[in-house]
């Protein structure tokens, strides 16, 4: 036995990578995946239909994974409160429709809302614990059950529904359809990958950030105010959670739970992506949500009660085979 | 011993055997089950009053209510009725220790209208060996009908699961032979049962079931199984699920471009849902259920007795819900239904009612309560432990504004 | 080498005693309480095991305690088997169970393993309901005795004690010292010729085996009744809760964790915010977060710090 968990011991590896930093086997993989998914769609009309419902689940979990790739990349934290930070603000935004602002400005003002919560979380909480990764563990699932708390305290925990961002149109090609919501959402999802790429590549702010994620000793050396760029991390990644809440508003509906099984499917799309990636975040959603679908449409064995620890086994899959996920890159392990 | 040590002897023992008769009698007579004083009845429930379940904390809002309305009218033969409810959120773990804090620390005279299976599954047994009532419990499933004479002490009060699954099946069987019939199910006994229902319905004509897929509560979308229901040529669209995953089913199912006939089970049927699915996109003209209660927005019940009673009730005793009552939020109804029937029970079982007397009263109703569809006649015996078994088909019309509208005859679900 | 007499003897016996009298005194519910309070000792002191000892954190236990209450109502349901008999078959099924997830978990640290028993605590549940059948599903499997108060109070609280002194003495020895090491630095365990692997596996399996009896005996507590919405995602949170309040890596802290966790739950619903569920919900967060923040070292560490004033008084 011995021996055998011996074989589990992580070994370093160096595959040959590209220029953009993604190894070829997986890129090779990617395309050997997308031609797939091409020609079963265009042999099988329910082939289709499911791949891009399974598209549309998918981009749900993307959303919400952005957020959590956001704050591992910011902090090396991965915060199990992020579900109930982005359904709060979701409920935030409900209240000022409620008093008579209009949907996108409130959806604005929210997002400016969630920023200052996150920031204010990272300050109060997470900062002074986060030399230790038990205590952060900690301290996030005190999170997540006092803002569930505070939430159903506040609002009940009965069903309430806000308008959809981008209305309840769908476009029909052949027996093939695409609703406005989803296509609204993978855009919103895209753009927010785009800024934070620019926002890291091109910034100062950017470049201070991903500093004081990497060397925070000698980014403090430069001049670089890290427990600012760490809260402000934070306060980015909850914005990106507002998002992701509001996305998630029209097929989830506003209760306390609704993050809650998001949150899991979206940690198993971050890790599948690579939690240090957000494209990544966008493709391991979109990849999982296809997976899912076609796995029950297909496989019978696998009905509903397996969905969730299907998604678990990839998770665990992906950890085990290639932890830094499709588009991470391999840390050197030192022991 | 001599003759006059037997007769003392024999005295001895008579006076002893009077007096220890006399006294048991006495202790008997006067020895009252517990949570019964000469001026209160106390009663006890669990409800989800959080978590998952918790859009039905409605239910016990309205029974309490309910009691309060009773109380304040001299209360069951000048006792008022306490009734603690308390919060287990849908977790049989925090059922258990609850209702033993009931039955020990409260010392309740009954527990009344837990709500939930899994949760009365596992107070089950512990009641009945208790000889504690538990009743008109909210719940569905068929159980505790079917086991009487295991668990007497045990009885629900709604029509049950399985027997509206056979309603929808008598339905489809007669009045839509040619049906091609997809069920959507969620994938625990909730569920499973109210399939099976549907089959027995149905009876020679099962074979009008083209695809049956189950969801988890878990899952974010439902598009992949109501996909593969339409990808299997059903025409006709039964859902059994709890109300969010049926508000996601019916827009989903517009969404994907199917126009099915749709049938959806009451629990799920409040108006409120339906008109949040028309918000959210779907087409809901024509989708049919069932109904056991009156309707307070139903215009030609608004003079009925149950809808006038309940409007002025809910006013004085429970404000909070009556924007609820007036957009058609059934639960409330339900919840004064199922009281009522319980002190209708109460008044029956006596001047002094003892927790056998309340159970024999339930089981020998017939009487209407206002607050159920008219014509239905709440019944029970000792061979008949389902209150109610009637429901009326209803019909939703008018989209986004609409309600539901009932058709046809009451049906008879069970057996 | 001369066995240390532990400080906390003392105060060992007098809990015992105290215990021992306690349901003379409490009624049958409030014992059922009390046994709520042992369940939760049990789980706490085998999670403490794990994250407090060996540094391995996981979000998984309430999975563990699945697999013992599971083993209890299945052997009781289908083979009638002795409940007492139930107990030790829970702690070596759950304990095998440890080892099998401890041995992919070699893979992974920090915030990946606890990702990994996360997802490890949300599946097993889901199990229960996919093979229904034999697990009941939904409605639940029912074991075929149910018990008195009196009698689960006894059983957890003589469990409580029996794990405890297993806990004391395993960590006394050498494979706490190794657990520890493997705690503080893995460089420094490896170089000292401690296997990483074995005590890795072997801090897992004791850990579920602890939790797989909490699970049994949290599943006589209800009754016999297992069903999946008992274990759910929060249990673990709360036995990780627990386990912060208790004071992580010391063994003096978990019954004021147990406390805490078993307690707050069943506090008198007339009593405002802690009364409902999702009052306690924010009360449980608060506590947490402000235990985290301000007591790092739990309970543990408030009467570690209490110790050393007297010693230096």
């Amino acid at each position: 036995m011995v021996e055998l968990a011996r074989r589990f011991v992580v070994r370093e590896r160096r595959p040959r990578r590209t220029r953009t930093g993604v190894s070829a086997p997986v890129l090779a993989g990617l395309a050997a995946a997308c031609i797939f998914l091409v020609i079963g769609c265009l042999s099988s009309s329910i082939f289709a239909q499911q791949t891009v419902a399974g598209l549309a689940q998918g981009v749900i979990f993307s959303s919400l994974a952005l957020s959590l790739v956001l704050i591992y990349r910011a902090t090396e934290v991965i915060n199990f409160a992020q579900g109930e930070m982005a359904m709060a603000t979701t409920y935030t935004a409900y209240q000022l429709t409620l008093w008579g602002i209009s949907y996108w400005l409130a959806f604005f003002l929210t997002l400016g809302i969630a920023f200052v919560f996150g920031v204010v979380v990272q300050v109060a909480v997470i900062r002074p614990v986060q030399h230790s990764v038990i205590a952060v563990v900690i301290v996030t699932v005190g999170l997540f059950l006092l803002i569930d708390g505070l939430v159903t305290w506040r609002f009940g925990a009965d069903l309430k529904f806000m308008q959809a961002p981008f209305g309840n149109a769908v476009y029909h090609v052949g027996d093939v359809t695409f609703a406005r919501q989803d296509l609204g959402t993978l855009i919103v999802s895209i753009v927010s990958v785009l800024l934070l790429w620019a926002l890291f590549r091109f910034t100062k702010l950017g470049l201070a950030m991903r500093a004081a994620a990497l060397r925070p000793a000698a980014a403090a050396l430069v001049g670089v105010r890290v427990n600012w760029m760490l809260a402000i991390g934070w306060g980015l990644a909850a914005v990106l959670g507002a998002v992701a809440g509001l996305m998630t508003e029209p097929t989830q509906f506003l209760q306390p739970t609704m993050m809650q099984a998001v949150l899991l499917y979206a940690f198993a799309a971050a890790v599948l992506g690579g939690l240090e990636s957000p494209a990544g975040a966008v493709i391991g959603g979109l990849a999982l949500g296809v997976f899912l679908n076609l796995v029950g449409q297909y496989v019978g064995f696998a009905t509903s009660e397996l969905r969730l620890p299907i998604a678990f086994a990839v998770l665990l899959g992906v950890l085990l085979l290639k932890p830094t996920g499709i588009f991470g890159h391999k840390k050197v392990q030192r022991v | 011993m001599g003759r006059k040590g037997r007769r003392i002897l024999v005295v001895l023992s008579a006076v002893t055997l009077v007096a220890v008769a006399s006294a048991s009698a006495a202790f008997g007579a006067h020895r009252a089950d517990p949570g019964i004083t000469s001026t209160s009845i106390s009663i006890g429930g669990t409800f989800p009053l959080t978590g998952v379940a918790s859009l039905y904390k409605t239910i016990p809002a309205a029974e309490k209510a309910y009691f309060d309305y009773t109380n304040d009218h001299g209360g069951v033969n000048g006792r008022k009725i306490n009734f603690t409810i308390l919060d287990d959120a849908y977790d049989p773990s925090k059922t258990v220790p609850l209702t033993q804090q009931l039955v020990e620390q409260n010392k309740v005279f009954a527990v009344f209208g837990s709500l939930g299976t899994a949760p009365n599954l596992a107070i089950w047994s512990y009641l009945n060996t208790a000889k504690v009532p538990q009743v008109l419990i909210a719940t569905g499933d068929s159980y505790w009908g079917f086991s009487a004479k295991k668990y007497p002490w045990t009885i629900g009060w709604q029509p049950d699961y399985p027997g509206e699954g056979k309603v929808y099946g008598k339905y489809i069987a007669q009045k839509m032979p040619n049906a091609k019939v997809g069920v959507l199910y969620q994938n625990d006994a909730y569920g499973k049962n109210y399939y099976a229902g549907l089959r027995v319905g149905l009876g020679a004509k099962k074979s009008q079931i083209v695809s049956a897929q189950s969801y988890d509560v878990t899952q974010t979308s439902l598009a992949q199984q109501i996909l593969k229901l339409k990808s299997d040529g059903a025409d006709t669209f039964v859902v059994f699920a709890t109300p969010s995953p049926t508000i996601t089913a019916l827009v989903t199912a517009t969404k994907v471009g199917w126009a099915p006939t749709t049938f959806i089970n009451n629990v799920s049927a409040n108006r409120l849902f339906l008109l949040a699915a028309a918000a959210n996109g779907a087409n809901v003209d024509g989708v049919i259920s069932t109904a056991y209660t009156v309707s307070s927005t139903y215009a030609p019940q608004a003079n009925t007795a149950g809808v006038k009673l309940a409007t002025s009730i809910i006013a004085q005793y429970a404000p909070a819900l009556q924007s609820s009552l007036a957009s058609g939020d059934g639960n409330i109804i339900y919840g004064l239904g199922a009281a009522w029937t319980f002190v209708q029970a109460l008044k029956n079982a006596g001047k002094n009612p003892t927790r056998a007397s309340l159970m024999k009263a339930l089981k020998s109703l017939n009487v209407v309560d206002p607050f159920t569809y008219p014509g239905i006649k709440l019944q029970t015996s000792a061979t008949d432990n389902f209150p109610i078994e009637q429901e009326i088909l209803i019909k939703w019309g008018g989209g986004a504004k609409g309600d539901w509208t009932p058709f046809g005859e009451l049906y008879s679900g069970v057996r | 080498m001369k066995p240390r007499v532990p400080a906390g003897l003392p105060a060992a016996a007098i809990a015992a005693t105290v215990l021992a009298l306690l349901p003379f005194t409490l009624s049958g519910y409030h014992q059922g309480l009390a046994s709520e309070v042992a369940i939760y000792f049990i789980a706490i002191l085998g999670l403490n095991i794990l994250t407090g000892y060996t540094g391995q954190i996981s979000i998984g236990h309430g999975a563990f305690m699945a697999i013992g209450g599971y083993t209890t109502a299945v052997m009781s349901h289908y083979h009638h088997t002795n409940l007492i008999l139930t107990l030790p078959l829970a702690f070596a099924f759950a304990f095998a169970c440890g080892v099998l997830v401890g041995i992919p978990a070699l893979r992974f640290s920090g915030v990946y393993l606890a990702l990994a028993t996360f997802a490890f605590a949300v599946s097993v549940p889901q199990l229960a309901l996919k093979f229904s059948r034999f697990f009941g599903g939904s409605n639940g499997l029912q074991a075929s005795r149910t018990v008195s108060h009196t009698w689960l109070y006894a059983t957890s609280w003589s469990c409580a004690a029996i794990l405890f002194a297993v806990a004391w003495l395993l960590l006394g020895g050498r494979t706490g010292r190794a657990f520890r090491a493997v705690r503080d630095s893995e460089v420094a365990a490896v170089s000292t010729g401690i296997s990483l692997p074995i005590y890795k596996i072997l801090s897992f399996g004791v850990s579920a085996a602890f939790a797989g009896v909490a699970g049994s005996l949290f599943v006589i507590h209800t009754n016999g009744f297992a069903q999946p919405n008992e274990f759910g995602v929060i249990l673990s949170l709360q036995i990780l809760i627990g386990a912060a309040v208790a004071g992580l890596g010391s063994l003096w802290g978990v019954l004021a964790g147990a406390l805490f966790v078993g307690l707050l739950p069943n506090l008198s619903t007339s009593v405002p915010l802690i009364g409902s569920s999702h009052g306690q919900d924010v009360v449980f967060g608060l506590i947490v977060i402000a235990i985290m923040l301000l007591l790092p070292n739990g309970v543990a560490g408030l009467l570690a710090r209490f110790a050393r004033l007297r010693a230096r008084a």
